[in-house]
C-alpha cells in the first residue's frame, strides 16, 4: 500500500504541474486557455528532440523548454488571446475556449504534419532504475526528479508572486484590473508576461510527461482533461491547492488502479470532477 | 498645470460630456461639483486614461495626455482614489502601499514616501501588516488617499471621499486633505456630494450639469451664490 501512495504522489506532482499554468491564468486573467495541452505537447516534443538529436538529458533540456514555449505563449497572447481582454468576464471566457479549441486543432494537426502521429517516449539511461527507501519501498528515480521539479516550481511561483514587483502587478491586477492600471501598472504588459510564464509551466509539464509517459501530437488533449478536473477541485488560482488536488488525484487513481486494474483509473478522475460541481457551494 | 480644452467623452455610443473646459493649479485644490449622474467621475477617468476622450485636448504641465496609456500618465505624476476605494483586499496595508509606488521614479524612494505618509496616518502603521479587506471603512479610505500618494504625484484626483463614511470619519478625512493640501503643495482635483464641505476648502470650483460645465467661480464666491445655493446647499428658500 505505501507502494501505490508513492507512485500517487509521483503522479500527482505532474498532474499539479500539468494544471498550475492553466490555474493561473484563469485565476488573474479569466482565460481558459484550453490550448494549454498542445503547449504541454509540444514540450514533451522539444524534450524528445533534444534528446534524440543532441542527446542532451530532459531535465536539462527543460531550460530551452522554458524559453522557447515563453516566445511561443508570448506569440499566441500578442497575436490572439489579447483581443479577448476588453470583453466582459463570462464572453472573455466563453471566447478564449473557443480561441483555444481552434488553436488546439491548428497546433496538434500543425504537429501531425511535422512529426508523424507516431507515439514517442525519452528513454535516458537511468529510466527504469529505482532509489530503495527504508522498508523496502521503492522509488522510480525519474519519480524523485519529477517531486523534486514539482516542488522547485511551486517555491519559485510563490517567491515570484509574493517578492517581486511584478508578482505583486500580477495579483494587483488580478483582484482590480482598473486600480492596479490606476497605480501604474502596465497590464497589458502584466498579462503577456503572466501568460507567456504560463506557457513554460506547460511546457515543463509537458518534459516530465515525455520522460514518465509518452509524447504523440494530441496527447495535449488528455492531459488537458487531468488539468481541468484539477481546476475544478482546486478553485482558481491558489498555487498550494492545484498541487494539493494534483496528489489527491494522483493518489486515488493510484488507490483505484490497485483494486479495480488500471482499466477504470480515469472513472475515477471523473466521478471527483462531477461530485465536486455537485456538492461545493461557489 | 492641468488643462482641458473643450473635452468630449463617450461610453459606448452615448455622450456624457459635452465641450468641458477646466484647470487645476498647483498647491490649489480644485472642486468639481454637480448632482449624480452629471458626468465627474467620467471625467476623471477621462484624465486618468481609463476612458478617452473623444475630441478635445487635456495638457498636463504643458504636455498633450489624452492619447496616452494610463500607467504612462501615472508615470508622469497624476495619481487617483478611486470613487468605492478600489483597494486591493487580500493584500497587506504595506503591500497596498506598495503598489502605490509601483511607477518607476517613485519605486527608488518609497521608503521614504511610506515613512512620510505614515506620519499623516499614523494608524496605517500599525495595521502594516494586516489585509487591507478587514480594515474599518475609515481605515480603508485612509490607506486609499497614502496608496494614491506612495506615487509622489504633482496631480491627485479625488472621487466622492466621504463614500460610506460616517459625519465625523468625513471630517477628519477632510482636515487631513487640507493638511496634505498644504504641506506637499501638490494639484488637487475634488469630485464630491458634500458641497458646503468641500467650497469652504477648495479654491476655485466648476459645476457639471448633464455633462457641461454650467457654472465656475471662486469657491468663496460660489458658496454665497444664489445658484448653488439653490441647487446644491438646499437652503435657497431660507
Amino acid at each position: 500500500m505505501p507502494q501505490i501512495v508513492i507512485y500517487g504522489i509521483i503522479t500527482g506532482a505532474f498532474y499539479g504541474l500539468t494544471s498550475i499554468g492553466l490555474s493561473l491564468v484563469f485565476g488573474v486573467m479569466r482565460h481558459l486557455n484550453i490550448a494549454h495541452g498542445s503547449l504541454l505537447m509540444i514540450g514533451g516534443f522539444v524534450a524528445y528532440w533534444a534528446f534524440h538529436l543532441f542527446n542532451i538529458d530532459p531535465f536539462v533540456s527543460i531550460l530551452l523548454v522554458i524559453v522557447i514555449l515563453f516566445a511561443l505563449g508570448a506569440a499566441l497572447y500578442k497575436g490572439m488571446f489579447c483581443r479577448l481582454d476588453d470583453l466582459p468576464e463570462g464572453q472573455k471566457i466563453n471566447n478564449s475556449m473557443l480561441v483555444g479549441f481552434g488553436l488546439t486543432w491548428i497546433i496538434d494537426n500543425l504537429a501531425i504534419l511535422f512529426w508523424t502521429s507516431d507515439v514517442r517516449a525519452v528513454t535516458p539511461a537511468y529510466t527504469g532504475s529505482v532509489v530503495e527507501l527504508m522498508s523496502g519501498m521503492r522509488v522510480p528515480l525519474v519519480g524523485v526528479g519529477i517531486v523534486g521539479l514539482a516542488l522547485l516550481v511551486i517555491f519559485s511561483l510563490h517567491l515570484i508572486l509574493t517578492k517581486t514587483f511584478f508578482g505583486k502587478a500580477v495579483r494587483a491586477t488580478a483582484q482590480d484590473r482598473d486600480a492596479a492600471n490606476l497605480m501604474g501598472i502596465n497590464v497589458e504588459r502584466t498579462y503577456l508576461i503572466f501568460f507567456a510564464l504560463s506557457s513554460s509551466l506547460a511546457g515543463i509539464a509537458g518534459v516530465v510527461a515525455a520522460v514518465n509517459y509518452s509524447v504523440h501530437p494530441t496527447v495535449g488533449f488528455e492531459w488537458l482533461l487531468k488539468a481541468i478536473i484539477i481546476l475544478v477541485l482546486a478553485g482558481v488560482g491558489k498555487i498550494g491547492r492545484v498541487f494539493t488536488a494534483g496528489l489527491a488525484l494522483g493518489i486515488a487513481e493510484a488507490i483505484s488502479v490497485y483494486f479495480t486494474g488500471p482499466a477504470y483509473r480515469e472513472v475515477v478522475g471523473l466521478v471527483l470532477f462531477i461530485l465536486v460541481l455537485l456538492y461545493r457551494s461557489r | 498645470m492641468l488643462d482641458l480644452r473643450e473635452v468630449d467623452v463617450h461610453r459606448g455610443d452615448i455622450q456624457v460630456l459635452w465641450r468641458v473646459s477646466l484647470a487645476a493649479q498647483e498647491g490649489k485644490m480644485t472642486a468639481l461639483l454637480g448632482s449624480n449622474g452629471a458626468g465627474k467621475t467620467t471625467l476623471l477617468s477621462a484624465i486618468t486614461g481609463l476612458l478617452r476622450a473623444s475630441k478635445g485636448t487635456i495638457t498636463l504641465h504643458g504636455s498633450r495626455i489624452e492619447t496616452r496609456p494610463v500607467h504612462e500618465i501615472v508615470e508622469m505624476g497624476v495619481s487617483m482614489v478611486p470613487e468605492g476605494r478600489r483597494l486591493f483586499p487580500e493584500m497587506t496595508v504595506h503591500e497596498n502601499l506598495e503598489l502605490g509606488a509601483f511607477a518607476r521614479k517613485a519605486r527608488n524612494q518609497r521608503q521614504e514616501t511610506m515613512d512620510l505618509i505614515f506620519g499623516i496616518f499614523p494608524v496605517l502603521k500599525g495595521r502594516r501588516l494586516q489585509i487591507a479587506g478587514t480594515l474599518s471603512g475609515g481605515e480603508q479610505q485612509m490607506l486609499t488617499i497614502a496608496r494614491a500618494l506612495m506615487s509622489r504625484p504633482r496631480l491627485l484626483l479625488l472621487d466622492e471621499l466621504s463614500w460610506g463614511l460616517s459625519p465625523v470619519a468625513t471630517e477628519n478625512i477632510f482636515e487631513t486633505i487640507k493638511k496634505i493640501n498644504r504641506t506637499m503643495g501638490l494639484a488637487m482635483l475634488i469630485v464630491e456630494q458634500n458641497v458646503s464641505m468641500t467650497l469652504e476648502m477648495a479654491d476655485y470650483a466648476y459645476i457639471l450639469e448633464n455633462g457641461r460645465i454650467v457654472g465656475e467661480g471662486r469657491a468663496g464666491t460660489l458658496l454665497e451664490s444664489e445658484q448653488v445655493k439653490d441647487a446644491y446647499l438646499g437652503i435657497g428658500d431660507l
